[in-house]
Formats: structure tokens, sequence, C-alpha cells
């Protein structure tokens, strides 16, 4: 019988038993596996790290674990006895707490009014203010913080309002924590206070599971760890007995598939555009060359610059300073209108919010950058005049709606991003600029899409592919740039080992030896 | 998998549901409505009495087909009563009732309507003030200019030959018998704005500006001369408008007083998405058509004038409810 009020489920766990224990659980979000039969557990009083890249499925396993999303089929044991949260509170109620990247404490209140907030202690009816400074007061202790609990939150800075969030998390008894990238906002130092933190929770009985893709930090804390790669384990080890090198390996590691065409023998064309120095408030130092008939990829992590990289390539965010030269000896474009008159196509990363209008048709949206490359007093609509070349890409692009009058925002993923494609193939661009552009997308797709930006490749054009999938920038580039803090770190030739772009990646420049050597 | 399951839904020929679906409910109100009208009124029964009606509607029409340029992307023109009014003082004034004066009074009006237009555009565009607080800004601005010109208290009536275009019916025309010089300057002004709107690579960006402006802007569009553009049309169809209204009613300082807000739920009535990205001009028509006979209903039964403000309040909030409701289905 599940325990569906939850209340104290958790009882005293004995340092080493299993706390909470995930067996075979599986996620579908409509027909979409995100999770297949993942199998997770939690010990009281270890630090259990969990691996994988973005999309690996870390985020969903958490929020079932944590109430957010039901279990599509699997069970979760919490001491033995079975649990089915439908909400975050009961998960909360049953002893379980997460500390978001992003906090979610209110500024403008004290740190006592955050820590016991909807649980405040009260008095003939009254908040017991008294009261609530001192169980504030306890819970920042046991956490060997002096933060003063009548301090207003928005006076803190971010390393103190997330040891309040755990204060918070610890006040209401949880006894199992989930760290989601922690150290992510902090610096160096804050990080080591937070781990001393995480230590002392750790051999107070509470069990922890620990999100990050820093190695460093992963095999600093953890006691085991446990990889993720496409909503699969990929196994769960002792820290002591792996190595980053593995981790890396299994993260990222899969035989690249035949989604991608053969790349074209013939050596690459003329420089396109080249790059020095180049600059903006969020890059740096960028030297770079585009030779036509080349796909490069471009990697990096969230924030590393990759896409900002993009989005200068295209005039959003302009390059403010280096020398940008393209073959016929034009400066960079000003403007995204400026780059599509001049043949550069830019697919975002954020389909939704920057590629598709969702309520028009499939026709209007493929139709969009033609239409504005003729918009002013150039009138006759191009698809009202003539339907049949728009129609024609769709094929292009084996777009497999019937009615193309429909709304994008009815198709799959796969197909929207068609359209998209569509939409650049009817201004035949010399650059296409393309981030994330097989994501959230079915496989099949996934193989036109990348059949496209060779033929465009092997047609003279050039591509500058920004992804986070490793194994596309792998399989589709022909050459790979690693990018970290907004500079370039290195340049990889065709079929670079992935454990070797991650590991870059993830660390930056001179630690790279030591891991892959 | 995914693909293949949307695939199938979408290539599921239409049924008649469907098509049912896509036939504008406005027409449907408004006939309904007409024929209301026709029951409780033998005048309407007549093609003189309906042409009479259209007359009268005129100007609703072409106001919320025009205020539909700017609906569509997302803005408000909350100006256009205002310029309406501005526009019969400065006819009524420049003339002073000497109808020789009559084609420069007419070329001032559309040079007023073309500036305030591209005010209107340019600070909403470039200045990024949202466009409910630039309109209202310059619906007083234009009020104010209109009472200063005049003194506050025109008077009077504008020189025949203007007030042709609002009064004038010509008679003993086959079929119809009469033909108001209005309903031809309907016609034409329609004829335009349809083509503009639906036919035009200008008009169709429109729409996807309304629905998501970054990805118009990423994908080249140039948006803020496409917004500033809509306020014109906005604007020149307000003083259409006002030359017909001109020719209906006497110059004061109120002529166009409550126009804006008539053309804002003629075109939600008519299916016009507030905030942006859905409309057609056969829904901006209809809606002018359908606000204007329940309008002239309520008179026949003897609605209380008051009531009837009040009551356009009313439809304004269901149709834009009625609207999001459909618009949810359709995504």
């Amino acid at each position: 019988m599940p325990n569906r009020n939850g209340t104290a489920a958790i009882g005293k766990a004995v340092d080493g038993t299993v706390l909470l224990s995930m067996q075979d659980v599986s996620k579908f979000f409509g027909s979409i596996q995100v999770l297949d039969t993942i199998s997770f557990d939690v010990r009281a009083g270890e630090v259990h790290a969990l691996c994988g890249e973005n999309g690996a499925g870390k985020s969903t396993l958490m929020k079932i674990l944590t109430g957010a999303f039901p279990v599509s089929s699997g069970r979760i044991l919490l001491n033995g006895q079975e649990m089915r949260f439908v909400h975050p509170v009961e998960a909360r109620a049953a002893g379980i707490g997460i500390i978001h990247q992003e906090l979610s404490l209110l500024p403008h209140r004290t740190v006592a009014e955050n820590i016991l907030l909807g649980r405040e202690p009260s008095r003939g009816g009254l908040v017991d203010r008294r009261r609530m400074v001192t169980e504030a007061r306890d819970a920042l202790a046991r956490l060997g913080s002096a933060i003063p609990p009548e301090a207003p939150v928005a006076s803190l800075s971010i390393a103190e309002q997330q040891v309040v969030e755990i204060a918070k998390a610890i006040a209401t008894h949880a006894r199992l924590l989930v760290f989601d990238e922690p150290t992510a906002p902090l610096d160096t130092v804050e990080s080591a206070k937070l781990f001393r933190v995480i230590a002392e929770l750790r051999s107070s009985g509470v069990g922890i599971v620990y999100i990050s893709h820093r190695m460093r930090e992963v095999f600093e804390i953890a006691d085991r760890i446990t990889v993720l790669k496409d909503g699969c384990g990929m196994g769960t080890f002792d820290a002591a007995d792996a190595t980053p090198d593995k981790v890396i390996r299994l993260m990222v590691g899969r035989p690249v598939s035949a989604l991608f065409p053969p790349r074209s023998a013939t050596t690459p064309g003329e420089a396109l555009l080249t790059i020095l120095g180049g600059g903006n408030a969020a890059l740096h130092d960028i030297d770079l060359t585009l030779y036509a008939g080349q796909i490069l990829g471009v990697a990096g992590l969230e924030g590393s610059g990759k896409t900002a990289l993009a989005r200068a390539l295209v005039g959003d965010q302009r390059f403010t300073t280096g020398q940008i030269t393209f073959r016929d000896g034009r400066p960079a474009p000003r403007s995204p209108r400026e780059a599509v008159q001049r043949g550069i196509a830019y697919l975002s990363d954020d389909r939704k919010a920057e590629g598709l209008g969702l309520r028009q048709s499939l026709r209007d949206n493929a139709s969009l950058a033609l239409r504005a490359l003729a918009a002013g007093l150039a009138l006759p609509s191009i698809a009202n005049r003539n339907p049949g070349r728009i129609d024609a890409l769709f094929r292009d692009v084996e777009m497999r709606a019937a009615d193309f009058g429909v709304a994008v925002g009815r198709l799959s993923g796969g197909n929207q991003q068609k359209v998209v494609f569509a939409r650049w193939l009817a201004t035949a661009p010399h650059l296409w600029v393309v981030a994330e552009p097989t994501r959230g997308i079915d496989v099949g797709a996934k193989a036109t899409i990348y059949a496209l930006l060779r033929r465009y490749a092997d047609a003279g054009g050039a591509v500058v592919m920004v992804s986070s999938d490793l194994t596309e920038i792998i399989g589709a580039s022909d050459r790979i740039l690693v990018m970290s803090g907004g500079r370039i770190l290195v340049e990889l030739p065709a079929g670079s080992a992935e454990s070797e772009i991650m590991a870059h990646a993830v660390h930056g420049p001179g630690q790279v030896a030591e891991l892959v050597a | 998998m995914t693909a293949k399951i949307l695939t199938h839904a979408v290539s599921r020929p239409p049924t008649p549901r469907v098509a049912w679906r896509r036939i504008n409910p406005t027409i449907v109100i408004f006939l309904v409505l007409l024929a209301a009208i026709c029951w409780i009124s033998p005048l309407y029964r007549t093609a003189p009495g309906l042409m009479s009606l259209l007359q009268r509607a005129s100007p609703v029409i072409i106001l919320s087909a025009g205020q539909t340029f700017v609906l569509v992307t997302g803005g408000f023109d909350l100006s256009v009563g205002s310029l309406i009014t501005l526009v019969v003082v400065a006819c009524a004034l420049i003339t002073g009732g000497d109808g020789s004066l009559t084609w420069i009074a007419l070329l001032a009006a559309y040079g007023i309507g073309l500036t305030v237009g591209l005010i209107n555009g340019a600070i909403v565009a470039w200045g990024k003030v949202p466009s409910i607080i630039t309109t209202l800004g310059m619906l007083l601005s234009v009020k104010g200019v209109a009472m200063l010109w005049s003194g506050g208290a025109p008077e009077g009536y504008l020189p025949v030959n203007l007030r042709y275009f609002g009064r004038y019916v010509w008679r003993h025309v086959p079929l119809i018998q009469r033909l108001p010089v209005a309903v031809v300057v309907l016609v034409g002004s329609l004829a335009v704005l349809v083509w503009l709107f639906h036919f035009t690579n200008f008009g169709r960006l429109l729409l996807m500006i309304g629905d998501n402006p970054r990805a118009a802007e990423l994908s080249g569009v140039p948006v803020r001369r496409q917004r500033m553009l809509a306020f014109v049309i906005s604007a020149l169809a307000a003083v259409t408008a006002g030359i017909l209204l001109g020719g209906f009613s006497g110059v004061s300082v109120d002529v166009g007083t409550g126009y804006e807000l008539e053309a804002t739920s003629a075109a939600v009535i008519g299916g016009v998405v507030l905030l942006g990205g859905e409309g057609s001009m056969t829904g901006a028509i209809f809606g002018g058509l359908t606000l204007y006979a329940l309008f002239t209903l309520l008179n026949l039964i003897g609605f209380p004038e008051p009531l009837r403000v009040a009551v356009q309040g009313l439809i304004l909030v269901a149709a834009a409810a009625l609207t999001a409701r459909r618009s949810g289905t359709r995504q």
C-alpha cells in the first residue's frame, strides 16, 4: 500500500542503510521516452553524485524524486515504503528537499521568515517571532553558519542565500537533500565552504544527491557516482573505483551512428570569413576563419560563449572589437536584417521564442525570410503568388504534414524545425549559423537536417553549428572549436574523441592534460 | 513516432464540422442581427434601407479595418477618435465654408493623418513606448490641438462639396435604387486595405510580428518600419472615416469621441486577437457591421442610450474571451 500522506516516512535511518530507492523508473512525455528503466538509490550519510550531459535525464529523475513529475512506470521506495508523490509538497513532507540552481527565497523577507516560510510558529494566533528566530538560528548553527536570522535575504551574498536555502530544507527535517549544480554561482572559496556544509550534513546521516558536471568537485565530494546518458543508466560506482576519464566517457561515449552523411573528400574551399581578435561583452579574442564547404562545430557548456558567437556572426549581438572580414571585403553584419540580406541564415537555439510564429501557418512561417527580403514597397506576396515555390521547399526538407495551411504550433518539434530550415533554404544563403539544430527532435528529423547541412556545405556554403550535443558535434563537423568563458580554447580535428572535447569544455585550459593523458 | 502521429492528425481530411468552424462566426451574428432589424422595422427590408444602414456604418468599418493593422502587430491605436475630431475641425477652419477650398482641406487632412501616424509609429517602434500609452498621449494631444485651433467651440457645417462624401446619395441606380457616395468610399477603401493586408508581404509580415516579433527580427523583417507603417495606415483610415463623419454631422470637438473604442471593439468582435498575431479584414469588416447593426437594433427597441455604452463594453470583453478560447483550441 503506497504511503500517500507521507508524513514522517523517513524514520531514523541508520548510517549506510538505504534511504531511498528508485527502481526501474521510466518516464514518457507523450510518446517520447526520456527515462528508461533507471534504478538509483541513496543511502543515509552518503553523497551520491549524478552525472550526465544536458538532456541526459538528471533533472527529470530529480523532478520525479521531488514530486514535480509523476513516474510513468517503476517504483520509488522511501525507507522500504512505496511512495507516489503527486505534488512537491508531499515529497517535502516526506523529508525530501531540493536546493535548486535558481534560489527560491523571498528577497525582502528576513532569513528567519524564509527558513520557516509556511510553518511559522504561532502563539495565540499571532506569529511567534522570538521562537521563529530561535528555530532559524538552530538550523543555521547546524550548518556551522552565523548568518543573523533577522537580516533581510536581499542583503546576503549568493553563497549565504544558498546556506539559508539549505537551512530551510533541514528545518523541515529533510533527510534527503538534492543539490542541483550548487556551485555554478559560487567562487572557489564559497564552494569550499559549501563542501564543508555538505560534509557536515553527511556525517549527521542525511542522504545527499549531488548533481554536477564538474568532475573535480564530483571526485572531491562524492562517495558514489551514477552516470546517465540519453535517459539510460550507465552504471553506479564507488568514487574510489572510478576515474574522471571513465565517467566522462560514460557520459558522452556512444558509437556515432549512421545518422550522419559522409564528409566529402574535397579540400576546403576559400576563406569565407576571417575574424581576428573579435570580441564583445560575452566574447573575447576570437580568432576564426570559416571556409566554404566546411561544417564548423562549436562545442561548450552553457555560458561558454558559443551561442554569443552565433549571435555575433549574424549581427544580433554585434562584435565590438576585432577585425571581421567577409569574402567580399565587407565587415560583420550590423543587424539580423543585414545578415539576411547578405545571405546569412540564423537558426536560433530557442525555436519557440525566436524561431517560429506558432499561430501562423507552415507556409507563412516558411515564407518569412523571403518576405522579409521583399518587404518595403515590393508588395505582391510571394506565397500568395507562388505557393508552389514554398511547397517545393517542404518536399526538400521531407516535410510530412499534408496540410501546409495549419498553424505551426500543431506540429512536432522535428517538423517545426524543418519549417525553419525551409525558410532559410528559400533564401539560398551562403553561410548558415545554426544553434542546437536538432534539440528536442526525433531521430528521423535529425538525419534529414544533418543531410541538409552537409548538402549545403558540399555545394560551397559554410556552416557554423553550435551545439551542446557532442554526438552531433563529432558526427557532423569538419572542424571542432571548444569554447569556454567566451574564448575559443582549442580547435580539434574532425572525429576527435568525445571525452577529449568534454574534458576541454568542462575543465578549461591547463587541466586537460591530467585527464586525457 | 510523435511526428508520425501528428502527421496523421494533420493529414486527416477536414470534417464538415471543421469546415463550419472556419466560417467567421461574426458573419453569422451579423446576419442574425440584420434579420432581427428587418423583422422589427419594415424600412430595412428594402434595398435603400440597407444602403442607408451601410452608409452610416461605413466610418466604423473603415476605422476598424485600419485599426486591425495595428492590432495584429500587438499594438493599440487609441488616437483615431481624436484624429477624426481634428480632421473635421481642420476641414471646417481651412474652408471656412468656402467650397473652392475643399481640395486643399482634403490634402491637409491626409497630411495631418500621415503626421500623426508617423509620430505614433516612430515613438512605438523606436522609442519602445507601449502603444497603449503612446496613442493615449496622442489622443489627448490631438484633441488639444483641435480645441486650441478652433477656440474650443467650432460651429456650423462643412461646405456642401466636402459633405458630399458622407451625405450624398445617387438616386435611380438600377437594382439598388439609391447608392450613397459613402458606400463607394467604403468599398474603395476596403479594396485597398484588404489588398494591403492579405495580398502583400507587408500585410502578411504584420501577423508574424504580432505572433513573434523576435523571430521576425531574426529572419530579417524590418520590424520597426513595419510597425510604423501600421500606425500610418490606421491614421489614414481614421482621416477617411473623419471625412465621412463630417458629412453626417456638424462640426464640434466631440465629433470623433469614443470612436477609438468602437473601432477596437468592432475588430475584436471580428476575431482580431488583442496582443497580436491573429486577425483578418473579413473579421474587421463584419465586426464593424455587427457593432453598427447592434446599435441600430438597440435603437429600434428603444434601449436607453447610456446603456448602449455599457453593452458595448460587455460585448468587447465577451468577444475577446471567446476569441482567446477559439485561438486556444486551434493551437
